[in-house]
C-alpha cells in the first residue's frame, strides 16, 4: 500500500513536471505578450518593462528561473497586475471558488444520486422520462443561459436574490444551482445507466431468486457498485467546481479564481497562465488519486497494485 | 404520457424547494444611507499607482484619489489644482507653478513641490516601469536622456524653486501641454510609502497614501475598492460624499439588473442593445460626447490601399448614419475626419471647419464608384478581396458585418472577416499583417495634437503605415508654435492633409454612456470619460 502510495506520488510530480513545461512552450509561442495593452507602449518605455520582469533572458533561463520558484510555492509576480503576485489570485479568489464549488457538488450529488436512482428502476416509466428530460436539457443548455435565466426570474422579477455578489448567503444560491447545472444532469444520467447496468448483472437475479425486496435490492446490492463510475467522474468535476468558472463568476460578479483562466491568456499575464494552470492541475491529479484511493474502499474488487 | 396534473405536482415541488432556499439567508441590506454611493465598474485596473499605470480602468480612482498641479472641471475645463495659479515664459517653454499652502497628504503629512519632484523623477526611473513615461520624455528638457541612461538627473527640467513654488522647462513650447500636466502621470506619490513598499504601497489601505479628494479604506481583487472622503485634502469642505464603493461588475447586463434592483446606484459601459429603451424611459440614463473617434486602420503600405483613390472610395461607400443608428445605436457623430468635437477656442469648436470637406453621412455610391474605376477597378473588377480584421467585440462584430455588406453591394468588391483575440489581432496590426482593421482612438488631453500627432511617421500608434514629410512637417511646426490661434490655422492645415490622404477611414465621434441615479447630483463626466465625484451629493429621494 505505502509502496503503491509513494509510486502514485512520483508520477503525480512527472506529470505536473510536464504540464508545467508544455503549457510554458505553449504560452510562449501565441503572439502578443503581457505588455501588449490598449495601446502600444513607446519602445524605451517597452525596453524597461521587459528588463523589469526578466523577460530578456534567454527562454530555458526564464524557464529555470520560474521551476525554482514554483519548489518554494512561489508563483511570481503578475505581468499584468502591477504589486500582486499570483499567490494572490489564488489566496484571495480561491476560498470563494471552492466554497461555492462544494456547495455545488454537494448539491449536485444529493440530487443527482436520488434522480438517477429512481430514473433507473422506474426505467420507462413517466419519472424516468421527466428526469431524463430534464437532464438532458441539463446537459445541453451553456451555464450562461441557465444563470441568465435563473437570475431574471428569480433576482429581477421575484427578488428573492441579490443580483450580484455574496455579500450575504442567499447570493450562493443562484450561482451554485447554475454551476451544478451540467455535472447534475451528467451524473444523473450516469447514475440511472450503471444503474441500469448492474440491475441487469447476474447476482442481482440470484438476489430477486431468493425472494429480496426489490428496495432491499437497490440499497444493498446494487447501488454500492453503481456508483463506482460516479466517483471516477466526480474527481475530475470536483477539481473543475472547485476552482470556479469563468462564465458563472463574471455573470454573478463573484470575486473567484475562476475569472483568471480566461482573463489571464487574454492578458498574456504569463506567470499567472502558468500559476492558474498549475494549481488546477495539481488539485486534479490529487483528486484522481483520492478516487482511486476511494475504489479500494467501496468495491473490493478492486486491489491497489 | 404524463398526466396535466402530475406535471403540477412536480412544478410546485421543485418551486418549493426553490423557496426553501430562498427563506433562509440574512435579510436585505437597507437601501443607500446618504452620502454614500455604491458605484460598479466594468473592469479592474491593472494597477493603482498614478505614475506607473496607463490603464483607462483606473481612471475612476485616479480622480477620485489624486489631484496633480491642474485638474478639471466639470465642463471639461482646465482648472487649478494642487497649483493655485501659474505663469508661462513669452517663449511657452517654461512653466512656474504656485503651489497652495495648505496641500496635504492623506495621512495628514505636508505636500510640498519636492514631493512634485520626486515623483516625477521616479517616472523618469526605467526600474519604475512607468506606461506613461513618454507624457515626460518627449516634452520636458532632458528627460529622454535621463530615462534613457544618458543624461544626468540634474538636467532634467523639473526643479523646485521653493516648497511651494515648481519650475518645469519644455524643449518647445507645446500649447497643449497644460492638458498632458492634467494626466495622473503627473500626480504626486508619497515618497515614504513608495519607498517602504515600492511594489505592493497602492495594495494595503494603511499604505495607499493619496492626496485627492478620497482615500482608499478597503482594496479586494476582483471585488472592488472602497473609498472615503479625504479630510485631508485642500478642498474637503467641498466635498459631501463620504464614501464610495466601486464594485467591479465585468459584466453590463448584470450591472443594469443590479441598477434597475437598486442594488447598485450607477455603472459605466451601458449595455449597447439596452440603449434605445433607457434613452426614452430612463432619467437615469445620460450619453455624453467623448473625446474619441472610432476608425479603421487601412493598411497604406499594400496595394491597392496604398492608392488614396481606394481609401477614398472605401470611405464614401460606408452610410455612417445606418451604421451608427442600426448598428451602434448609441448617438455619434459621423465624420471622415479625424478629431472629435470639444475643443473650443475662440469660441469656435475646432471641428466646425469639418464642414468645409463636404461630407455626406450618406453613403456616396456615385462617387465612390467613379473614384475605385479611376483607380484601375471599374465596378470592382480586378480588386483582390479585402481582408477585414477586427478583435473579439459584440459590437465590433456587428460593426464590421454591416461594413462588409455595405462594400459588396456599393462597390461589388469581395469582402473577407478575420477576427483574432486583442493581443493576436493588435501584434498583427502593428507590423502591418493586414488589409483594413478596426481601431480607435480616445483622446490623452483636450486637445487636436492628441489626434493629429498619431499620424506623422514615427508616431508609435500610427499603425497604418503611413508616411509624409509635409504631414511630419506641419505637426512639428504646431508643436512650435506659440500664438494659439496660429496653431489652431496649423493644425486645420494637417487635418486637410488627412483628409485628403485618408491613412485611417473614419467612422464616427464617438460618445460616453453612463447610468447614475437620479438621486446623485453634481458628478461629472468629461469628455477624456474623466469620472469626478468630487462635488457630488445624494438628495433625499
Amino acid at each position: 500500500m505505502i509502496w503503491y502510495i509513494a509510486k502514485r506520488i512520483a508520477s503525480m510530480f512527472a506529470t505536473l513536471f510536464v504540464v508545467v513545461l508544455l503549457t510554458f512552450l505553449l504560452m510562449h509561442s501565441i503572439p502578443g505578450g503581457p505588455f501588449t495593452a490598449e495601446r502600444r507602449l513607446p519602445e524605451s518605455v517597452e525596453r524597461a518593462l521587459v528588463k523589469k520582469y526578466k523577460l530578456d533572458a534567454p527562454l530555458h533561463v526564464q524557464f529555470f528561473d520560474y521551476v525554482k520558484g514554483l519548489l518554494v510555492f512561489d508563483l511570481g509576480p503578475s505581468f499584468k497586475y502591477e504589486g500582486r503576485s499570483v499567490n494572490e489570485f489564488i489566496t484571495e479568489g480561491f476560498p470563494l471558488s471552492s466554497r461555492l464549488g462544494l456547495m455545488s457538488i454537494v448539491f449536485t450529488l444529493f440530487l443527482a444520486l436520488p434522480l438517477g436512482s429512481i430514473s433507473a428502476i422506474k426505467s420507462g416509466k413517466w419519472q424516468d422520462i421527466l428526469i431524463m428530460f430534464l437532464a438532458t436539457m441539463g446537459i445541453t443548455i451553456p451555464s450562461f443561459v441557465i444563470a441568465t435565466g435563473l437570475m431574471y426570474v428569480f433576482s429581477f422579477r421575484l427578488g428573492w436574490f441579490p443580483v450580484f455578489g455574496v455579500s450575504s448567503v442567499k447570493g450562493y444560491i443562484l450561482p451554485m444551482i447554475a454551476l451544478s447545472g451540467y455535472s447534475l444532469a451528467f451524473i444523473t444520467r450516469l447514475m440511472r445507466s450503471s444503474l441500469l447496468e448492474v440491475m441487469g448483472q447476474d447476482y442481482i437475479r440470484t438476489a430477486r431468486a431468493k425472494g429480496l425486496s426489490e428496495t432491499g435490492i437497490v440499497l444493498k446490492h446494487a447501488l454500492r457498485n453503481a456508483l463506482i463510475p460516479v466517483v471516477t467522474i466526480l474527481g475530475p468535476t470536483l477539481a473543475s467546481l472547485l476552482t470556479g468558472s469563468f462564465v458563472i463568476e463574471k455573470i454573478f460578479a463573484l470575486p473567484g479564481m475562476g475569472i483568471h483562466f480566461v482573463t489571464s491568456i487574454a492578458n498574456r499575464d504569463y506567470t499567472a497562465i502558468m500559476g492558474i494552470t498549475i494549481f488546477y492541475a495539481t488539485i486534479l491529479v490529487a483528486m484522481v488519486f483520492i478516487v482511486d484511493i476511494f475504489y479500494v474502499m467501496i468495491d473490493p474488487r478492486i486491489k491497489l497494485q | 404520457m404524463l398526466s396535466r396534473r402530475k406535471f403540477m405536482y412536480s412544478a410546485a415541488a421543485i418551486l418549493a424547494v426553490l423557496t426553501l432556499f430562498a427563506s433562509c439567508g440574512a435579510k436585505k441590506v437597507a437601501p443607500v444611507a446618504t452620502g454614500k454611493i455604491v458605484f460598479a465598474l466594468q473592469s479592474e485596473p491593472d494597477g493603482y499607482d498614478p505614475g506607473i499605470t496607463n490603464n483607462s480602468f483606473a481612471s475612476p480612482f485616479m480622480n477620485q484619489l489624486f489631484e496633480g498641479l491642474v485638474t478639471y472641471n466639470a465642463l471639461g475645463e482646465i482648472v487649478p489644482g494642487n497649483a493655485e495659479s501659474w505663469t508661462i515664459s513669452p517663449d511657452g517653454k517654461v512653466y512656474t507653478f504656485a503651489l497652495r499652502k495648505n496641500l496635504k497628504w492623506s495621512n495628514g503629512k505636508p505636500l510640498t513641490a519636492k514631493d512634485y519632484r520626486y515623483s516625477l523623477m521616479r517616472v523618469l526611473d526605467p526600474k519604475t516601469g512607468a506606461r506613461y513615461a513618454d507624457m515626460l520624455t518627449v516634452y520636458v528638457v532632458g528627460a529622454e536622456e535621463y530615462f534613457g541612461g544618458k543624461g544626468p538627473k540634474e538636467s532634467v527640467g523639473i526643479k523646485v524653486i521653493n516648497d511651494y513654488s515648481l519650475q518645469i522647462t519644455l524643449k518647445e513650447p507645446a500649447p497643449y501641454y497644460l492638458g498632458i500636466l492634467a494626466m495622473w502621470v503627473y500626480s504626486p506619490v508619497n515618497q515614504q510609502a513608495v519607498e517602504a513598499s515600492p511594489e505592493r504601497w497602492t495594495m494595503d489601505p494603511a499604505t495607499f497614501i493619496s492626496n485627492g479628494p478620497f482615500k482608499v479604506v478597503s482594496i479586494k481583487m476582483g471585488e472592488g475598492v472602497v473609498l472615503q472622503k479625504n479630510e485631508f485634502y485642500w478642498n474637503a469642505d467641498a466635498v459631501k460624499l463620504a464614501e464610495i464603493n466601486f464594485r467591479f461588475i465585468l459584466e453590463p447586463a448584470t450591472a443594469l439588473s443590479a441598477f434597475e434592483k437598486g442594488e447598485i446606484d450607477g455603472f459605466r459601459e451601458v449595455p449597447a442593445s439596452d440603449i434605445p429603451r433607457l434613452r426614452t424611459g430612463s432619467d437615469a440614463f445620460h450619453i455624453l460626447p467623448a473625446f474619441g473617434t472610432t476608425f479603421y486602420d487601412v493598411n497604406t503600405t499594400k496595394k491597392p490601399y496604398s492608392d488614396p483613390k481606394v481609401r477614398r472610395a472605401l470611405a464614401l461607400a460606408l452610410d455612417r448614419d445606418e451604421l451608427i443608428d442600426n448598428v451602434l445605436q448609441a448617438p455619434s457623430t459621423p465624420t471622415i475626419a479625424l478629431v472629435a468635437p470639444g475643443y473650443v477656442f475662440g469660441g469656435v469648436d475646432f471641428t466646425e471647419a469639418h464642414k468645409k470637406y463636404g461630407f455626406s453621412s450618406k453613403a456616396s455610391v456615385e462617387e465612390a464608384k467613379k473614384l475605385l474605376a479611376e483607380a484601375g477597378f471599374p465596378d470592382g473588377k480586378g480588386f483582390p478581396v479585402l481582408e477585414l480584421s477586427y478583435y473579439t467585440n459584440a459590437t465590433v462584430k456587428k460593426m464590421v458585418e454591416a461594413m462588409q455588406q455595405m462594400w459588396e453591394k456599393n462597390l461589388n468588391i469581395k469582402v473577407k472577416i478575420k477576427v483574432q483575440d486583442w493581443a493576436i489581432y493588435y501584434a498583427g496590426i502593428q507590423k502591418l499583417d493586414y488589409d483594413i482593421g478596426a481601431m480607435g482612438w480616445g483622446g490623452d488631453y483636450l486637445h487636436p495634437m492628441t489626434f493629429l500627432q498619431l499620424f506623422t511617421s514615427s508616431s508609435t500608434n500610427n499603425n497604418a503605415g503611413y508616411k509624409n514629410p509635409e504631414y511630419d512637417a506641419l505637426v512639428a511646426k504646431t508643436i512650435n508654435e506659440t500664438d494659439p490661434a496660429k496653431a489652431v490655422e496649423l493644425m486645420h492645415q494637417v487635418e486637410d492633409i488627412f483628409v485628403r490622404d485618408l491613412p485611417v477611414i473614419s467612422l464616427y465621434s464617438r460618445s460616453n454612456t453612463i447610468m447614475v441615479a437620479p438621486y446623485i447630483k453634481n458628478w461629472a463626466l468629461t469628455a477624456l470619460a474623466n469620472l469626478y465625484f468630487k462635488d457630488a451629493y445624494i438628495e433625499k429621494k
